[in-house]
Formats: C-alpha cells, structure tokens, sequence
C-alpha cells in the first residue's frame, strides 16, 4: 500500500528534483565550511531547504516540512547575521541535511517518513533560540517536543485592505481563525492553517504516525532501487522519434518493393530502388541506435555530486582535513554505468580519504601543506570513459604491499619477489587485501578492492593504480562508453568465428614463424622493438593446435599487450551482445547473431588470460607475459 | 465575472515539480493555456514579449525574486494591469504586507489545493470584475 496513490507521478517528479537539489546543497555545505560567511550561499542553502519544503507541504509530507522548515529558519537567521556559524551548528545543519535525506527514501518506498530524530529537531530549535546546539551521541528514547507557540495566519484581504486603504474591516482574532478554518480543506489538515508547520511537529506520536514495517525498513533500505526513471534532454528524444519516423518511410518503401518483386518485377532500376532502400535503412538504423543510446547518456556530475559530502564527513571523523576536488562532472556515462560505479567510486574514495592521506600533523611534518586534496574526475577519451581518483598522500609502498600480501599467504614469498612495481601494488586487489594493520571502522574491512576490480570489470572496464611515495596515489579506471553496443573484430578459428572487442585490438599482424623467439620457454614476437607473447586463441581455449596462426591481433589491455594467435579473419562488426542469461561459460562475455544469422561468442579475453595464468604454469605465464 | 478558459496564465517557480503541480491544479479548474518560466527574470521576458493575462509566481527564486518580478511588472506601463498572485511558503505578515504594497492582486501559501486556488483566483477576477 502506497500512502500516495493517485500522486505516484508527482512523488517521482518530487524526489527526482528535490534530490539533485538536496546534493547540490550537500556541497554547499561543504563549500560553506571554508567560506562561512558567503552571503550567495547561504542564499541558496535557504532557497534549498525552502524548496523541498514547498514541494513536501503538497505531498502532505509533514515531517519533511517541519524538518527542512527548521532548517530554514536557520539559515534565515544565518544570512542575517542572527546566528554565526559554530563547529556546532554546523554538525547540526549536516545531521539534519541527513535527516531530509532520509526522509527522501521513505518517501522512495511510497510511505510517509516518521518523525525526524527528536535529537536533531531539538537541536535545531535551540541553535534558533541561540543557544550552542549538541546532538547527543547514543540515541535515547524518542521525547516529546515542546509545541512552538502558534501565531495566526494573517488574513490576506483584510492586510490588503489596510494597506491599500480600501474596505478595511476590522475582524477579530476568533472570527480569523474561524475563517481560517472553513478556508482549509480538510485533506491538508492541520499543516495548512499554520504559519509555522513546525508547530505541529508531534507532541508523541500521532496514530497515523506509526511506523509501518515498511517505513522502518525504508530507512535502511538501499536506495538504488527506486532509480526507474531517467531524465531525458528532449531534443534528444525528439531526434529518436525523426529517425523512427523515417525509418516507418524507408519500410514503407520497402514493403512497396517487395510486392514489385514477388510480382517478378526485376529489372535494374526496380534493385536499384531495392539497394538504395536497403543502405537507407542501414544507416537510420545506426542512427536510431546511436541516438536511443544517447537518451541513456546522463552527466556522471549527479553521482560525483554526491561525494564531496561523504569525503567531507569521514574526514571530520578522522580527524583529516581533506578537500574533495571535481572536474570533468559533464562527462556522459551510461546510466547503468554510473550506478553500477556509484559503489566502486564511493570505496575508492573513502580509501583515499582513510588510507591514502596523512594526519595534518604527519602532513605537517613533512612540509606538505595541512589540508589534503582528493581529485575526482572524469573525461572522455575516443570510445572510453576515464574516471581518475587521486590523493595527494603518502603514496603506496610496493615493498610493504609484497610483505603484507606474503603475510595474508595471498601469494607465496618467492612469487611475490618477482613482482615489479606495478604487479605489487595490483595485489591491493586481491580479495582479503588490506593494508592497514588494524581494521578500520571505515574502510579497513579488506573485501572492498576486490569487490571495486570485479565490479569494474563487470562493466568491461580495467582499473589501474600508479603511486609515488610520499606523493600519493592515483587509481585510473578506463570503461567503455556503453555497454549496449560492442564494436568486435571477428576472428576464425577454422571455420568457426570468435568475437574480440575492438577496444582491445592494437593492429593485425601476419605470423612469419621464422620470426618467432622463445623467452624463458614461451614464444614471443618482436613488433618495433616492444618483445610481446604470443598466445594462440585456440590454446586459450583448450582447442587442440591443429596449424599454426598464420595471424596475430596485438592486444592491449591496461595490464597486458599481447600477440593472439589466430588462423583468420572475417571482419568487424558492431556487435548487440546477447547476455547468456543464466548459463555463462568462462571467458565468454555474451553472443551476438552475424548478419548471415550465425550466433558468434564474444570472448572475455581478460578472463580468459586470468584463466590461463590459472590452471597453467601460473608462475610461467605470469613471467612470459610480464616480461616485456 | 465567468473566467475565460482560454485565459494565458504565466506560471513561474525555480522547481518544476511546483510548476507542474500548479499547471495540473489549473487544468483542474480549467484553465489550459499555461506557459511556465523559471524565474523572474526569464518571466518578465515572456510577459514583455506579451500574451500573457494572468501571472502566477512564487516568491523565494534565483536571480529575480518574485517580489522583484511583481515591482517590475507595477513598473512596466504594459504590463502593470496584469493580475499577479503570489505563491510563497511563509504566511507571515511582513511578507503579505510586501506583497500588498507592491501590488500583488491575491497571496496564496503552499501547500494548497484546486479549491483554495479556485477561490483566490475568483476573488481576483471579481476585483478585475468591479475595476
């Protein structure tokens, strides 16, 4: 049961704006902290809260509108100069900025958010009385809350009257509210007729207050799964709805060609028509494509927008001073990439912000200046997606990295003195990796890097980390722009295609085996100097070497280049990759029909390299593939 | 006074949840023809550019507030018989003596529905009416 049937539409307009606003006032507040005295935004925080206040009164959102009309109230008597804004007051406005967010999941799952803590409302009250507002720590029985004195709704026609100097009737104070009253419509109820919703913030607890399971549940819920709808530039929809159009034409003229031909009309000018149709309808069709992708295409800004406010917090709790720096928040991403990337990013920031950067006193110490910077940023780069997080903290030591990963006894001693720099600090990435001695409450659970590397490698994406001792880290991920459409280069193995994504290959070269070299017992190949390994696909996939490959594709990953030994080719295509549903067999990432009607496998080649070094001589193939 | 459906309400707010709400609850009452702007700035644009024979604004918006965008239309010759309702969350009285002074024809506060709204809008036409 919805406590909003009938309003559905308004309630999803509602949180979808009333969110993007309340993130947006987040990193205000965050702006706010280093300029407490910028009039512009304290404006804008006012504005915020006075927004989503005006929007909850409509949806009967009491709650919402005694929290954020308390919050107002406050930033009213901020920018006027009333209040000045303490440590204190702060913590309160954050804690209460939670609270609204709060407040927007309950309504995400449909239900009237409960009371705000009784504790924050409190607070908020005494910071507007002046006093030097606290929120105690352990959470204690919910209280009731002193009434705030009502005042009575001045009346509009008799002020205008009095002021314009026109039929000034003198009404008294019982007839008002009387009048008041009957001018309220009962479905509003009470909120209406006060000046100050907050008067009726509850005094216990209302019968039509009780929490409902589901509410409770809504409060820790995870509130991804209300993000069903998507906002779409309508110039861009509109485009869409051309090319759908046009394309209805060109089948239409089709449709007429058809009957010209089954009624054996065949003569060149009817084919021509036919082939002029055909290349028509291809390239509306790649149109469509593109831009139906397009209308999925939404500024990563709306996920960073969220973070500097996460970092903010758990810097405070640290006891770091830490900036959260944005660019390139433009950038468009798929918008299931950017949820699917809402968690990974989260992680590595609270990394950066826990494990990457120092202590101001540590920074002190070794001249660096006491607040650090955490860069966010995001651009796009050909047909990928670049999302850079970088600290300027104390860097990774590749050396510590070896000892605590031989420690856990996630590699041995004598594999761990072979990695180089790079390979050392990938070993943050294996699961039950952590490098602080004692577990953090924050980040220092050792399940999260793993969990970043899967989850961006689900997306077709690699993830990279470069770092320099005492100057901090930088973990580069690379994600392809959609992952609806798959450009591949078909290669055949026999007669029998495989599908290899274009972003991999580097160029295609023609085996000589003369040419071939054995490195430490693998075969290699020497292209402009760089020594490469040459991999036969059909050994990647456990076939039988029937000949050797009379071609090589050159591919590059973030962590590896490569020869793929193939025995041809059959050209490329733009693949829609077919998910394999439930049954998904190693290193395959989906299949996709030819236009002859053939089903081609898409090859994982990450998966299958990771699979090679397995269940072959791990430490061989590591060492022929890390040679180079 | 019978209110003309056909009449041109210009609704103005920053939130476009608030503009839909207030175009839906004028559909309600029959009133169609709604164009919206973002605020008091790009409204008094629209209203120059003419049309227009009602204003519905509120009042807390970015770059030009709705007590400014009242005082310019008061102060622009074409524009300044124009019916101006003010929309605002607050119903205190140095806000509805500001907007009375500056000429606002009726003060609505949010939250409110179809009827409320029916009832303000009538009382200003039936001013309209008598003028």
């Amino acid at each position: 049961m919805s406590d909003f049937a009938g309003m559905e539409e308004l309630l999803q307009d509602f949180l979808q704006e009333a969110s993007d606003l309340l993130s947006d006032v987040d990193n205000k507040l965050v702006d706010l902290e280093k300029m407490p005295d910028d009039h512009g935004l304290l404006n804008e925080i006012f504005r915020g809260f006075h927004t989503v206040k005006g929007g909850a009164g409509f949806l009967n959102a009491t709650e919402l509108v005694t929290l954020c009309h308390l919050t107002e109230n406050l930033f009213d008597k901020l920018r006027n100069g009333e209040l000045e804004l303490t440590a204190n007051l702060m913590d309160v406005i954050m804690a209460a900025t939670k609270g609204v967010r709060e407040m927007f999941g309950e309504l995400g799952q449909g239900v009237q958010p409960q009371p705000a803590d009784p504790h924050v409302i409190n607070a908020l009250r005494a910071a507007l009385e002046g006093e030097s507002p606290e929120i105690p720590a352990a959470p204690v029985a919910p209280q009731a809350v002193e009434t705030a004195p009502a005042s009575d709704e001045p009346d509009w026609n008799a002020l205008h009257s009095a002021v314009t100097g026109k039929e000034a009737e003198p009404v008294t104070q019982g007839e008002l509210i009387t009048k008041l009253e009957a001018e309220v419509p009962p479905a509003l109820g009470e909120i209406s007729v006060s000046p100050q919703p907050a008067a009726v913030a509850p005094t216990g607890r209302r019968a039509s207050d009780q929490p409902s399971s589901q509410a409770a549940a809504g409060r820790r819920a995870d509130e991804r799964g209300r993000e069903n709808t998507i906002r779409v530039d309508t110039s861009r929809l509109d485009q869409v709805l051309n090319l759908s159009g046009e394309i209805g034409l060109t089948k239409n003229r089709l449709t007429s060609l058809r009957v010209d031909i089954l009624a054996g009309k065949n003569d060149s000018e009817t084919l021509q028509a036919l082939d002029q149709a055909v290349s028509q309808l291809d390239l509306l069709v790649s149109d469509l494509q593109n831009s139906v992708m397009k209308t999925r295409m939404q500024p990563i800004g709306r996920l960073f927008q969220k973070y500097p406010r996460i970092a903010r917090d758990l810097a405070r709790q640290l006891g770091k001073d830490v900036e959260l720096v944005l660019a390139g928040e433009e950038t468009e991403v798929d918008k299931t990439m950017i949820e699917d990337l809402a968690d990974p990013l989260i992680h590595l920031i609270r990394n950066a912000v826990d494990h990457g950067v120092e202590m101001p006193a540590e920074r002190q110490a070794s001249g660096k200046p006491v607040k650090s910077l955490v860069r966010l940023e995001a651009r796009q780069e050909g047909d990928h997606i670049v999302l850079i997080i970088a600290d300027d903290g104390k860097g990774m030591s590749a050396e510590r990295i070896r000892a605590k990963a031989v420690e856990k006894g996630l590699v041995s001693e004598e594999e761990a003195n072979m990695l180089d720099e790079r390979q050392s600090l990938n070993l943050i990435f294996l699961p039950g990796f952590s490098t602080m001695a004692q577990v953090s409450a924050v980040s220092g659970r050792g399940v999260g890097m793993d969990v970043v590397k899967t989850n961006i490698h689900k997306l077709n994406g690699s993830i990279e980390i470069r770092s320099e001792p005492g100057k901090g880290s930088v973990f580069i991920i690379s994600l392809p722009l959609t992952l609806a459409i798959l450009p591949v280069l078909l290669v055949l193995l026999g007669d029998q295609p495989f599908a290899l994504p274009l972003s991999m290959v580097r160029e295609i070269l023609p085996i000589d085996q003369s040419r071939i070299q054995e490195v430490g017992g693998k075969e290699t190949l020497v292209v402009r100097g760089e020594v490469l390994p040459v991999i036969s696909l059909a050994s990647m996939l456990g076939w039988p070497l029937e000949r050797y490959p009379e071609y090589g594709v050159f591919m590059q990953t973030t962590e590896r280049s490569f020869i793929l030994g193939v025995d041809s080719f059959a050209g490329r295509d733009d693949a829609v990759i077919k998910s394999l549903e439930d049954f998904r067999p190693k290193g395959v990432a989906g299949v996709t029909t030819l236009s002859n009607g053939q089903i081609v496998l898409i090859l994982d080649m990450k998966e299958l390299l990771a699979d090679l070094g397995q269940h072959a001589d791990m430490r061989a193939g590591l060492r022929a593939l890390e040679l180079v | 006074m019978a209110a003309d459906p056909k009449m041109r309400f210009l609704v103005v707010d920053d939130f476009s949840t608030m503009r839909r709400i207030v175009r839906n609850l004028l559909k309600e009452l029959g009133f169609t023809n709604v164009d919206e702007a973002e605020d008091g700035a790009i409204a008094l644009q629209k209203l120059q550019n003419g049309g227009f024979e009602f204003v519905v604004t509120d009042w807390n918006m970015p770059n030009m507030d709705g007590l400014t965008l009242l005082q310019s239309i008061r102060a622009t010759p074409s524009l300044k018989h124009l019916p101006v309702l003010m929309i605002t969350a607050e119903a205190k009285k140095e806000n509805i003596i500001a907007a009375a002074q500056a000429g606002a024809s009726g003060y609505i506060v949010k939250p409110f529905t179809a009827g409320t709204l029916s009832e303000k809008l009538n009382k200003i036409f039936e001013k309209m009416g008598q003028a």
